[in-house]
């Protein structure tokens, strides 16, 4: 075939296939050939990998027998955010309670996201944080009670981007930062809901910087440890699927004026210690703010 | 020769009548721009058969303000809630949703049938700061007006967003940043169904 003929011929492809697109328009599938259809109890083939690695000839309560409930929306604001609460629905007491809780995201690049090593000092073991999901996932929390058992909830999430998702880099000197905080007055003997939040980025390796277009190299809390008084409350153990400036919010039940304490440990060997004294006058609810420890 | 290549009837072709197919593949060219060109001009906006209110911004260049009031006043009359539309004239993610709400218009259209939906003409340039939201709260930048009304997207400003709000403008169920996550058929009812 001559030259010309050649380049007609490539000119009248470009033209069919340019027409056929535009007749045809965008595809219809979700983003990324994503399954937007599976119910929140599906299995995945990801999950099956992990269970057998995690729990490996172990039956896991599930569905009505479970004694744990995650709730988690179908779809939040950011990928890098999504506000992920755990339910338990047995209190902790020494005869029985929830040891472990494992935090999974089926699809992620690190799919472990936190084990939280419980106490039945907790009262009860309910938790709230924010986890990043990278794109249309199960997140999964498995909860480890003390004879044994293993009981399971899931819930199936659309959203997207979260590991590439720029963190928040306005205060790079607050890195570290740990503040706990009261969310109501005191009351001994009882489950109080506290906060611990630490100023961190999180980095997960998988941001790029804008400006060298360099990857950030990973830089994410790696365990936040509760103390109240002398009594541990919880030792999280975390990756970076979760979200940056990690917040837990949790239970603990005061037996007397103590002080509330959180030893964090970074990916840099980083050491950062927030306290907060507790005391049964000057809380909230009596006519003060809320209360807030900062330590460097 | 590959089987079913007719080489030697093209060159023969091309020797008999270069000139006519010259002008056709010019022709052909011209229809392909044409074409383009219009596609890109009809999907600026939502599409036609969702009769959107559209709302185009004042203040320019300084500020874009898009004043929802006369819209929120209508679907109060209408006792509709609102589907508020952000879109970019510069935004290939704003383009695509638009498209896949032409394409698939027949089979969404009725179940917008409870929405007043309104189209929030942007652009790209619009900061989250010089973009202002006048409702009955008052004239709101982005970040603020996200806040006044408890929606989590207040840190970035995302094209095309999309929110759902009753008329006294507080937010259905909190909406994901982008319209990526309901981009088909399925997805869109969820939403418009405010499945959490």
């Amino acid at each position: 075939m001559s030259k010309s003929a050649r380049l007609w011929r490539a000119l009248w492809m470009v033209c069919v296939l340019a027409s056929v697109g535009w007749i045809a328009g965008p595809a219809q599938a979700a983003v990324g050939g994503l399954n937007s259809n599976a119910a929140h109890n599906d299995s995945s083939p990801e999950w099956e990998k992990l269970r057998a690695r995690f729990f490996p000839n172990r039956s896991i309560a599930a569905d009505a027998a479970s004694q744990v409930q995650l709730i988690v929306p179908l779809r939040a604001a950011y990928g890098a955010s999504v506000p992920v609460k755990v339910v338990s629905k047995l209190p902790q007491r020494n005869e029985l309670y929830v040891k472990k809780l494992y935090l999974f995201i089926d699809k992620n690049p690190s799919p472990l996201a936190a084990v939280l090593d419980l106490t039945a000092d907790l009262g009860q073991a309910d938790f709230e944080t924010r986890l990043r999901v990278d794109e249309y996932s199960h997140v999964r929390v498995v909860s480890e009670l003390s004879n044994g058992e293993l009981h399971m909830d899931s819930r199936y999430v659309k959203v997207s981007g979260g590991c590439s998702a720029p963190p928040n880099r306005e205060h790079p000197e607050l890195i570290g930062k740990t503040i706990l905080k009261l969310n109501g007055p005191v009351v001994y003997d009882r489950p109080n809901v506290a906060d611990v939040t630490v100023l961190h980025p999180n980095d997960t390796g998988f941001e790029l910087n804008n400006i060298t277009v360099m990857f950030i190299p990973p830089h994410f809390i790696r365990s936040i440890k509760v103390r109240y008084g002398e009594h541990k409350l919880f030792d999280a153990d975390l990756d970076f699927s979760v979200s940056e400036n990690p917040t837990f919010r949790f239970n603990f039940v005061p037996r007397g004026d103590a002080t509330l304490t959180a030893e964090i440990e970074d990916s840099r060997e980083g050491r950062f210690t927030g306290m907060l004294p507790v005391h049964a006058s000057g809380l909230p609810g009596q006519g003060d703010a809320p209360v807030d420890s900062r330590a460097p | 020769m590959r089987p079913g290549f007719r080489g030697r009837e093209t060159r023969l072709w091309i020797r008999v009548r270069p000139d006519l197919l010259r002008h056709c593949g010019a022709a052909i060219l011209f229809a392909c721009w044409l074409m383009l060109a219009h596609g890109g001009a009809r999907s600026a906006g939502l599409p036609v058969p969702y009769r959107a209110i559209v709302v185009q911004p004042t203040g320019l260049p300084t500020q874009a303000e898009f004043d929802l009031r006369p819209a929120i006043d209508q679907a109060r009359r209408e006792k509709k809630s609102l589907y508020i539309y952000l879109g970019a004239d510069d935004c290939p993610y704003c383009r695509r949703y638009e498209a896949f709400l032409a394409q698939n218009a027949g089979e969404l259209l009725p179940h917008f049938a409870g929405y007043l939906i309104v189209d929030l003409r942007s652009s790209l340039k619009i900061s989250s700061k010089a973009l202002i939201i006048r409702t009955n709260l008052g004239a709101l930048p982005y970040a603020e007006f996200q806040r006044t009304i408890g929606d989590e997207r207040a840190r970035l400003l995302v094209y095309p967003s999309v929110w759902l709000l009753d008329t006294e403008v507080k937010p259905l169920m909190q909406m994901p940043a982008g319209t990526g996550t309901f981009q088909t058929v399925p997805e869109q009812l969820e939403i418009l169904n405010l499945v959490q």
